[in-house]
């Protein structure tokens, strides 16, 4: 599968799952946060500013049913975008402990972005956030990730490619 | 969206830097945004790109719903062993749509029905939307009430649907009283830990009442928002108490907010502080037996006053006594003490010459 088909793949059923589970179904935690998972999924093929202006986009839709926080997702995503390209220059891997890792971060990082964003009246306590909340989402989604990743090919090294 | 190029020059590397720094700016902006244009943009996108996902949610609940009475008929064909099996959840379900539509009834069609959605993203802990809007008569600020109590209130209107907060959203203030209208305060959430754990409290109350615990506690009224007479909670405990001048209590709140599904929205002339529900959850005989256990609380506060004065009269004739059978035991010189010196001018008052009575040397 190339580079872009998968791109767009990742772009086009992920976010759609996610709204789906969580809008739709009501699944709360049980579903693992899809929208960081593409954006985190597709940051390292695509160009820093693309990346950031995904972000964007994914953390937008998301503020959409935020009251409480309007822009903090956006912010939050689009910044991940940005850590999440330029994590390709600095670490490069395509073994499944390298993925668990780099999604796990990823998940944490964003946990930890959103609470700085929020305004103080929405917020949990940061402990919550930085020890429980946000590891045990990010391992939760860093796990669907390797699966997703496991369908769309990304776990095998591309022809031509070292 | 361009693929990956790992070739980039510098110049190309600075301008993605540049393009890049001025997204995440713009992001970030978006945070700083006044409320309004924050909440027509997350309400544009609700209607357009993600009203797909809003309207599966209503979907499924109707479908949930459908297949709730589909599941009862069948229930009352099946053998008694399956229908205990199953009838329980949907026992409950039908109870609280029950107790909704006769709250509904009672309070007349200024009352509009609605379900409540929880959308369950990241953000939106203390907000539900409502299948509900301007086109049923539904403006911003009515409250949001179920059958056991209140809810919130509307925050954002559209045509056909409407986003509300519940009880635990920090801005959620309401003026509240307790059922037999003796005692008003200020009912405020409080975060816990977890959202789980957030609670409400009732502030204000003077520091010489002491409420019951399991007193009702309802809407006073007395805001800008919410009617009289909306039940809030219960007493729990006493929270707070700043000497001298007041103290507050927590509340056992009347709804979970996480629970609910089907509510009623106050609109209209009903909606408004001016309007009285005290009858509506509570008859006249529990409004009756919360004034008599105020009456209570006040003659034994009385009991106790009238036992303190008692106290003290004793003790103020037990100090009488005592001080005359002191004026008794003095010695009678003390009458003739010059008022000045506190000597005994002595036999020889108005002669300088003479010697101070050495009695009162000291």
């Amino acid at each position: 599968m190339s580079r872009v088909v998968r791109i767009v793949l990742v772009l086009a059923t992920l976010p759609a799952l996610h709204f789906l589970l969580q809008v739709g179904f009501g699944a709360g935690r049980w579903a693992p946060d899809l929208l960081t998972l593409a954006l985190l999924l597709v940051a390292r093929e695509m160009r820093m500013s693309s990346a950031a202006l995904t972000g964007l986009v994914l953390g937008l839709l998301e503020d959409a049913f935020s009251i409480l926080a309007f822009g903090a997702n956006a912010a939050a995503m689009a910044i991940l975008g940005v850590l999440g390209a330029r994590s390709r220059d600095l670490f490069v891997g395509e073994s499944v402990l390298f993925h668990l890792g780099y999604l796990f971060l990823g998940g944490w990082i964003r946990a930890i972005l959103h609470w700085t964003f929020s305004g103080e009246g929405a917020r949990t306590g940061f402990r919550e956030v930085f020890l429980l909340e946000g590891p045990v989402d990010a391992l939760w989604m860093a796990v669907a990730g390797l699966l997703v990743l496991v369908l769309v090919g990304g776990l095998r090294p591309e022809p031509g490619r070292s | 969206m361009p693929p990956f190029d790992p070739e980039l020059t510098e110049r190309e590397g600075r301008r993605e830097l540049l393009l890049a720094g001025l997204v995440v700016a713009a992001a970030v902006a978006l945070v700083l945004l006044p409320v309004q244009v924050q909440q027509w943009m997350s309400s544009s996108l609700r209607s357009t790109v993600l009203a797909p996902f809003v309207l599966t949610q209503d979907v499924l609940q109707q479908a949930r719903a459908r297949t709730l009475e589909l599941d009862e008929i069948q229930a009352r064909l099946d053998s008694t062993t399956v229908l205990l099996a199953v009838q329980a959840p949907l026992r409950e379900e039908n109870l609280r749509l029950r107790s909704l539509l006769d709250l509904a009834e009672r309070a007349g069609p200024s009352f509009v029905p609605a379900e409540a959605i929880r959308p369950g993203t990241r953000g939106s802990e203390s907000m539900f939307l409502l299948d509900v809007g301007t086109r049923d008569g539904v403006s911003r600020d009515d409250p949001v009430i179920s059958d056991r109590g209140l809810v919130g209130s509307i925050r954002e209107v559209g045509p056909t649907t409407s986003q509300a907060m519940d009880w635990t959203h920090p801005d959620f203030q309401v003026g509240a009283m307790t059922l037999d209208g003796e005692n008003f305060g200020l009912v405020e959430p409080r975060r816990g830990s977890f959202r789980e754990e957030d609670r409400l409290l009732l502030n204000g109350i003077p520091f010489h009442t002491a409420l019951p615990e399991g007193m009702e506690v309802v809407t006073s009224g007395l805001g800008v928002a919410y009617p009289r007479g909306i039940r809030i909670g219960r007493i729990l405990s006493l929270a707070e108490a700043e000497a001298g001048w007041r103290r507050g209590y927590w509340l056992e709140p009347a709804v979970q907010p996480g629970q609910v599904t089907h509510v009623l929205v106050l609109t209209g002339e009903s909606g408004r502080p001016e309007s009285d529900w005290t009858y509506l959850w509570a008859s006249e005989l529990e409004v009756l037996r919360a004034r008599q256990d105020t009456l209570r609380i006040l003659e034994a506060e009385a009991d106790s006053a009238t036992v303190l004065r008692n106290r003290a009269d004793s003790l103020f004739m037990e100090v009488e006594r005592l001080r005359s059978a002191a004026d008794a035991l003095l010695p009678d010189t003390l009458d003739v003490l010059d008022p000045n010196t506190g000597v005994d001018p002595g036999p020889d008052a108005g002669n300088d010459d003479g010697d101070p009575d050495p009695q009162v040397e000291p």
